[in-house]
Parts: C-alpha cells; sequence; structure tokens
C-alpha cells in the first residue's frame, strides 16, 4: 500500500507543472542554517527573538551574506541607486526574487523578475540584463526571507561576477515602509503605485 | 420486526464512522492539494523544521508527501483499503503531531508567550493556525485514523461494493455449472 503510494505520489509530482526537481539545492546557501547561540538553541526560523539586537533577522543575514561571500546594501543605498541616471541605462539591475503573484502585485519599478527557485524560465530574460549590468541589486521580502541569496548565489553560479551582486537587505518591506513607488503588473508596465511612508 | 439496542448502536457507530470516514479523506485531499500546488512554499516550511540535512531527501519528502496525502484521501473517500490507510494515516499523523508540538515549544520559549497563543503556519496546508487547535484537530485525525483500523467505517466501501456484486454475479454461475470452476 505505503509503496503504491509512494509510486503514485513520485509519479504526480513528475508529472506535475510545479512539481520539485528532486536532485537540484533549492537552497544553494544551505539546507539547514544554523542559528547563532545569541537567539537561543532550537529557534526556529521566522520567529522573532526577544534576545539580544544581535539576533535580529536583519544581523543574521548580514553574517549569512559574509558567509556566502556576498555583499549587501540598506535601504538608503538602494533608494540611492534607484534613482542613479545608470539604471535608466542599464548600468545598474534590479531583481526581485519572489516568485511571479509577488512579483505582479508590487515590485521596485523597472525590476527584473527571477524566481530562484524556477531559474530556467527566467534565464533568457534576466541574464541579458545582468550582463550588461555593472551592478546588481537582488531582493526579496526582507527580513529573514532568503530567496534574494538564493538568486544571487544562482546567477553567480551560472557566471554573473560575485563584484557586481549586491543583496538589498531591507527587500520590499523596507522599500514600500519608506514610502518609495512600486509598479504593478509586468516589468515597466508603467503601473506605479505609491506607497504610504 | 424489532432489532436489539446493540445492533442499533452498531447501526449508529457505523454510520458516524462512515462520515468519519469522508471527513478524514476530505480532509487529506484538501491539505494534500493546497501543498501540491504549491510544493515550494511546503518546501520552504519543511525546511524550517531542520530536520533533514540532505538537499534530495528534503526534496524527495516535498515533492511525494502532498500527493501521498492525496492518495490516501482518495482512497479513504472512495473506500479502498480502508485499514491499510488508516494505517498510514496514523504513521504520518504521530511524527507530525510530535514535530509540530516540539516546534510550538521553541516558538514559546523564544517569544515567552502562553502556549496556546502561539499561532504560526505549521506546513500543514491550512495556513497559519494556533497551535492548540492544530493538536486538538491532529488528534481527533488519530482517533478517527484508529477507529477505522479496528474495522469500523467500512459501509459504503468501492471495494465491498464490488465485492458484493461480483459475489451477487457469481453465485448462479457457480450453481448452475455445478461446483465446476
Amino acid at each position: 500500500m505505503a509503496v503504491i503510494g509512494a509510486a503514485f505520489a513520485f509519479g504526480a509530482n513528475q508529472v506535475s507543472p510545479r512539481g520539485l526537481a528532486l536532485t537540484r539545492n533549492y537552497f544553494p546557501a544551505g539546507v539547514s542554517r544554523p542559528v547563532p547561540a545569541a537567539t537561543g538553541i532550537g529557534t526556529p526560523r521566522g520567529v522573532a527573538s526577544t534576545n539580544t539586537p544581535a539576533s535580529s533577522p536583519a544581523q543574521l543575514l548580514a553574517v549569512r551574506l559574509k558567509e556566502q561571500g556576498l555583499q549587501s546594501v540598506d535601504g538608503s543605498q538602494a533608494e540611492q541607486l534607484f534613482h542613479d541616471p545608470r539604471f535608466k541605462q542599464g548600468s545598474i539591475a534590479f531583481i526581485d526574487a519572489r516568485d511571479e503573484q509577488h512579483y505582479r502585485e508590487g515590485h521596485i519599478p523597472g525590476a527584473s523578475e527571477f524566481d530562484p527557485y524556477y531559474p530556467e524560465k527566467y534565464f533568457p530574460t534576466v541574464l541579458p540584463v545582468c550582463q550588461a549590468a555593472e551592478q546588481i541589486v537582488v531582493y526579496c521580502n526582507g527580513g529573514d526571507c532568503d530567496d534574494s541569496e538564493s538568486a544571487a548565489i544562482t546567477l553567480r553560479d551560472v557566471g554573473i561576477a560575485n563584484q557586481k551582486l549586491f543583496i538589498y537587505t531591507g527587500g520590499i518591506t523596507e522599500w514600500t515602509t519608506n514610502g518609495l513607488p512600486v509598479e504593478m503588473g509586468g516589468r515597466n508596465s508603467g503601473n506605479l503605485r505609491s506607497t504610504n511612508k | 420486526m424489532k432489532t436489539s439496542p446493540s445492533s442499533c448502536s452498531r447501526a449508529a457507530a457505523d454510520t458516524f464512522a462512515v462520515l468519519a470516514r469522508w471527513l478524514l479523506g476530505a480532509v487529506f485531499l484538501y491539505m494534500g492539494m493546497n501543498k501540491a500546488l504549491h510544493p515550494v512554499e511546503f518546501l520552504k516550511m519543511l525546511r524550517q523544521y531542520d530536520l533533514v540535512q540532505s538537499s534530495l531527501l528534503l526534496n524527495s519528502i516535498a515533492a511525494a508527501l502532498p500527493w501521498f496525502e492525496i492518495f490516501c484521501g482518495l482512497l479513504l473517500l472512495a473506500g479502498v483499503a480502508v485499514r491499510g490507510t488508516a494505517v498510514m494515516l496514523i504513521v504520518m499523523l504521530v511524527p507530525f503531531t510530535v514535530i509540530v508540538f516540539r516546534r510550538a515549544l521553541a516558538i514559546q520559549s523564544a517569544q515567552a508567550i502562553p502556549f496556546c497563543a502561539i499561532k504560526f503556519d505549521c506546513g500543514c496546508g491550512t495556513g497559519e493556525v494556533f497551535i492548540c487547535r492544530k493538536l486538538l484537530e491532529n488528534f481527533l485525525l488519530i482517533v478517527f485514523s484508529v477507529w477505522l483500523l479496528a474495522g469500523y467505517g467500512r459501509e459504503l466501501c468501492l471495494r465491498h461494493s464490488l465485492m458484493s456484486y461480483t459475489a451477487k454475479t457469481s453465485l448462479p454461475e457457480k450453481g448452475g455449472s455445478n461446483g465446476s470452476i
């Protein structure tokens, strides 16, 4: 019974268009992410800690990025890069590492969509943008979200220079909190929505 | 013709057990579909439990478990291999409940809030839930599964209906052929 069930399950996953590839490493930053001792043993990911400020999600992310050899930018730097004329010229690129639904609901205007869990789907559009850019800002939701790391590592693995890649640690949450505009729908749709500070 | 009280209570228990079987089947079908439609979300949830270190194993669990739940749900709704399916549900539900309970304890120690005030997405396919409610739900699902394992809820089973139909249609033939095969 269990064998038949398992055969059905793996077969269905294989056939499903949303099925997972068993041999792919979906978390290039690590399947298991050890939590520093300051947060307490067993503190799960996604759980706000009441411990020292050193255990804030942003600081944990900074530690992880350092381990991965990735650079980060904060909110003001991201905003500066967004207003930089080189962004319009394509020398600066923004990459949204969230899924399609979230991207369409609102992304940084002009950002390219790149869901790191389905990279092949996005490589044809994202790689030319990344190759042309001198600085690439990758973001996801912010906080303890690590999809931007996965996206950056995936891009690095296919030949995008590491020194070009920057993780916007605050992500779209900080962007909207800062009252910056978001674009809905596809890239350069022009459908802008201002967010309240 | 009178029916004895014991046969009445047995009939009531059987009817209730069939309803429990359908409920279990529907719950597993729903939860399985929710996960199977969003496998990446389920994969991320599973990762949060830090159960396995191998990406192959993590992917395999995330890929197969939702469809396995759908499989079990369909079997229960149809009434095929009910007792075998009940065993599989118990084998899945008991460890899940322990894992979710342990995670809730970890959250409680991190946030210092009352146990029943803990609310999180356990990756069970029903979104964010209060932990006490989730544990109660799982307890009921385990009780229903044990009940089915004990042999209740076998009315309106596809398998039994097919077998009784086959038996009915094959009996006259058997008599007509004087016991020959």
